[in-house]
């Protein structure tokens, strides 16, 4: 059975109509006039048990509210959808015994006392037995090097120590289907790989099903074997990263710093015949781009050692700029868009 | 280089004369005066757009009348005057100043301590407006709003059910509304000196509530000050409440007339004058607080 | 036995916050004294000026006003909601709540519990003993466990409204909401709601029910025949007053439409 299961979901806000002007203001005083708007139209996905999926889209694609109706915080307006065996909205309060939820710009924990007491507390709320609890945390805690954190008050906390915080309160209670708001948001290269490499571990040992929205390709590429895309509120996109990748990725970008002034024609020249296309700002740097289907190596190979080279920065594209581009693509590619998006129906996952 | 931009529109604004830096000043000073009325106006909107608030104000307030008329009824019994008040008297008196409180309430206060809270007040003091003014005049706007669609409504609604007599003389009519305007001014004045003081104390929400009640009690909202004991209501002459609901309650009903006008609306204009005292003082402390000590 | 088990744990987590701010402790108990004592000055200012009013004795009024601080101490001290729209809808927390296994209304009551609250009802009392000895009033067998019932529903009918009067805020859109205009009209429970005229007793009777917390259940203490009858209707109306409110309220959650995006 899939741990998520989700058919023809959709959520209509009202959103009021104002009347401009003071006239209007005063007309809107007596009579108001609303506005519908769908941020999610009919999607259905099906996510099965122990599947690490990314979930990803611009900022008001749909994410958030697809996300608060899959944990039982929004009803939806029609559809049906499981999480675990439950219906969320419905019997939220045995539904939420089963799942963890983090989201990333807001706090489960009382700012004011410290980080244990916060667990304790919250070890009564979802009813851990001691033992269970007692075992849990100091495997959260050894394996996120919590230790010496644990009776500072969260005010007193970095984000970094804080993120990894919330990550315990959220999985203290061991659920079976996690969801991540943007987890690494505002987090240093390394707590994020850290967190990353937590969250694949945990996938690995407990078999936990997670589900995650988040702006940073490298989350994804890190941790999901799958891939859903949203945008307007519909899914243009379910299946690999990889695939989305070769479709839409623009390419990546490699930044030259150079010891010695160096002339674009002449780095046009070494890559003579590859499809790649060369910009500079000045002589000390410039900065290639490559499409998808070439190697990075290869322009390596044939760039090192034929110039003065004191740096080399490779940038991959985000996800934004995967989606970006998949506007840009404009109405000739929008035939294809439409045959990719069909088969999602019965697949359910590539 | 802080005073420059929270006070915008002070001279400090450009030390180059001649007539461009003239014309500049002129148009900046028109701007800023345009945004001043803005906060009057998008206040006055954003009233308008709720309105279930303003249903149930409309209601409540009716009922405040109505309970305040017939509790004093009940107290007058037989009696024909109190504290120099007649029955009838009493009867405007209390649907005026419900109704005044209408105009001059407002929470700025708690907009200010919250703005403090959550530290949005940092970005309001660096903008090139006054912060205070700004909100006085959010504070007129919603005013105004309640003065139109409130006070207006609802006085003809209390003199359906009650039996209120307004005045006929003109000057207690000019001298109530000028002494309205001052009681909004007063009000307001103290609501931001408790507002500004949660830069100084932990949590005001205390104190907030405190400066509620008192005010409603000793401005003779509540209780006419004349029917306190002698002692109290000698006390609470020398205090700035009366100005705001007593004195203009005192005009509009003819308990004051005449020269009378002039005296008590002085005792308004020199309370505003020394309000501002201690609201500049406070003004400059936050800001100093803000800027040197960073929060 | 489980959301006892969690009143006491954040009971403990309240007293931990508190001791870090112990200065604010004693400003907010501070207060909430001196509210209570200008509301007992307008009761003794109004006796100054007449000797009863609409047949009620200075100490009977004073002594509903005891009563009527009983029950408002015990629901402030459970139930506090002031800030419910900005804190739980405009910024989000709603979110948090909704996602843990207890009750969400019942989360919210205890993550604001406020126990100084019920000092003002140890003062309520004080103020009942002492005009209640002025007043010569018996003390019966039966006037403890009806005193702990009254003080139980009233505080269930103000529990009511104004769960009815917060949950609003999942409807509208309205920031502040209407809750602090309900202040004053509460208090008008508390003297003799027969002073007023039908319109307003039916009112404060049966639609914003506040003479139940007040004068109706006082009566009883005060042996006012005319109003046992009603003082033994405020369980009822407690219980259903509370229905309303629990009613609405899970309605509102359903519409509740989270913050942001």
């Amino acid at each position: 059975m899939a741990a998520i299961d989700v058919h023809d979901l959709r959520k209509t806000f009202k959103v009021q109509k104002n009347r401009g002007g003071l006239k209007g203001a005063f007309v809107d005083l007596f009579k108001r006039e609303y506005n519908e708007v769908t941020a999610v139209k009919d999607i259905s996905f099906q996510i099965p048990e122990g599947e690490i999926c990314g979930y990803i889209g611009e900022n008001g694609a749909g994410k958030s509210t697809t996300i608060k109706m899959l944990t039982g915080i929004l009803v939806p307006t029609s559809g049906r959808l499981t999480v675990g065996g439950y219906v969320p909205y419905e019997e939220r309060e045995k539904f939420v015994r089963n799942i963890g939820v983090v989201f990333g710009q807001r706090s489960q924990l009382w700012w004011d006392i410290g980080v244990i007491e916060s667990f304790e507390l919250l070890r009564k709320v979802y009813r851990v037995e001691e033992a269970d609890y007692k075992k849990r945390l100091d495997e959260l805690v050894e394996r996120l090097e919590l230790q010496e954190l644990l009776n500072r008050p969260v005010r007193k906390l970095s984000l970094g120590q804080r993120m990894r915080c919330e990550l315990v309160a959220a999985l203290l209670h061991n659920p079976s289907i996690v969801f991540l708001d943007e987890p690494t948001i505002g987090l240093d290269i390394v707590v994020k790989s850290e967190i990353r490499s937590f969250l694949k571990d945990m996938n690995r040992e407990h078999g936990t099903t997670i589900l995650l929205t988040t702006h940073d390709l490298q989350d994804i590429e890190a941790l999901c074997s799958r891939v859903i895309m949203l945008d307007d509120g519909s899914i243009i996109y379910d299946g690999g990263l990889d695939e989305l990748k070769q479709r839409w990725g623009t390419g990546r970008e490699v930044v030259f710093q150079f010891g010695t002034a160096t002339k674009l024609n002449r780095l046009e020249l070494l890559t003579e015949g590859m499809p790649v296309k060369w910009t500079a700002e000045n002589n000390l740097g410039a900065t290639v781009w490559i499409p998808l289907e070439m190697n990075v190596s290869d322009v390596l190979g044939r760039v090192v050692g034929q110039a003065d080279i004191t740096d080399i920065k490779i940038i991959e594209t985000n996800t934004d700029d995967i989606v970006r581009s998949i506007y840009q693509s404009g109405s000739a590619n929008k035939a294809e868009e439409a045959n990719l998006a069909l088969p999602r129906e019965g697949a359910g996952h590539v | 280089m802080f005073n420059a931009l929270s006070d915008a529109g002070s001279p400090q604004g450009g030390q180059d004369a001649g007539t461009e830096g003239q014309e500049f000043r002129r148009t900046e000073r028109r701007l800023l005066l345009e945004a001043y009325f803005d906060f009057i106006r998008i206040r006055f909107l954003t009233m308008l757009a709720y309105r279930l608030n303003y249903y149930t104000g409309i209601l409540i307030y009716s009922l405040n009348i109505g309970v305040n008329y017939f509790t004093w009824k009940a107290i007058y019994g037989q009696g024909e005057s109190l504290g120099g008040f007649t029955a009838a008297q009493m009867t405007t008196y209390v649907a005026v100043s419900w109704m005044a409180r209408a105009f001059y309430f407002n929470n700025l206060d708690r907009e200010i301590s919250t703005d403090i809270r959550d530290g949005s007040i940092a970005i309001q003091f660096i903008r090139p407006y006054n912060y205070v003014l700004a909100k006085m005049m959010q504070g007129l706007g919603e005013g105004m709003f309640r003065f139109l669609l409130f006070m207006i409504p609802g006085m003809a609604l209390a003199m359906l059910l009650f039996p209120v007599h307004l005045p006929h003389d003109p000057a207690a009519w000019a001298g109530f509304l000028v002494m309205l305007f001052f009681s909004f001014l007063i009000n307001s004045q103290i609501n931001i000196i408790t507002g500004l003081l949660a830069f100084f104390v932990e949590n005001n929400e205390g104190l907030m509530r405190m400066k509620r009640v008192v005010v409603d009690l000793f401005s003779g909202l509540i209780i006419p000050i004349s029917l306190f004991p002698g002692w109290l209501s000698s006390i609470l002459k020398l205090l700035p409440f009366q100005a705001i609901t007593y004195l203009p309650g005192s005009v509009f009903t003819g308990r004051v007339q005449g020269v009378g006008i002039w005296n008590v609306f002085g005792i308004q204009i020199i309370w505003f004058a020394v309000l501002l005292i201690p609201l500049f003082w406070l003004y400059r402390a936050a800001r100093q607080r803000l800027f040197v000590q960073g929060g | 036995m489980y959301h006892l088990g969690l009143l006491s744990e954040y009971l403990k987590n309240y007293m931990k916050t508190r001791l870090t701010y112990r200065a604010d402790f004693w400003v907010e108990v501070l207060s909430d004294l001196l509210f209570q004592a200008t509301n007992l000055i307008f009761i003794f200012v109004i006796f100054m000026h007449t000797n009863s009013l609409a047949g009620w004795s200075q100490d009977e009024v004073v002594f509903v006003y005891g009563f009527f601080m009983v029950p408002w101490g015990v629901f402030a001290c459970f139930v506090n909601m002031w800030n419910f729209s900005e804190r739980y809808i405009v910024k989000g927390e709603m979110d948090r709540i909704l996602t843990r296994p207890a009750h969400n209304l019942f989360q919210i009551f205890l993550e604001n519990v406020d126990p100084p609250s019920l000092i003002g009802s140890l003062i309520g009392l004080l103020i009942m003993a002492v005009s209640g000895l002025n007043l010569g009033l018996p003390f019966e067998w039966w006037t403890i466990p009806a005193l702990i019932l009254l003080t139980i529903s009233a505080a269930a009918i103000y529990m009511g409204i104004y769960t009815t009067l917060t949950a609003l805020s999942f409807f509208s859109d309205a920031p502040t909401g209407i809750i602090p205009l309900m202040y004053n009209i509460q208090s008008y429970g508390r003297y003799p709601v027969t002073i007023y005229n039908r319109v307003i007793q039916v009112l404060l009777t049966w639609i914003l029910p506040f003479a139940f917390v007040g004068v109706y259940p006082a009566g009883l203490f005060l042996q006012r025949e005319e109003m046992t009858r009603m003082a033994l209707l405020t369980p009822v109306m407690g219980a259903i007053f509370v229905s309303i409110g629990l009613f609405v309220w899970s309605r509102g959650v359903r519409k509740y439409k989270g913050a942001g995006s």
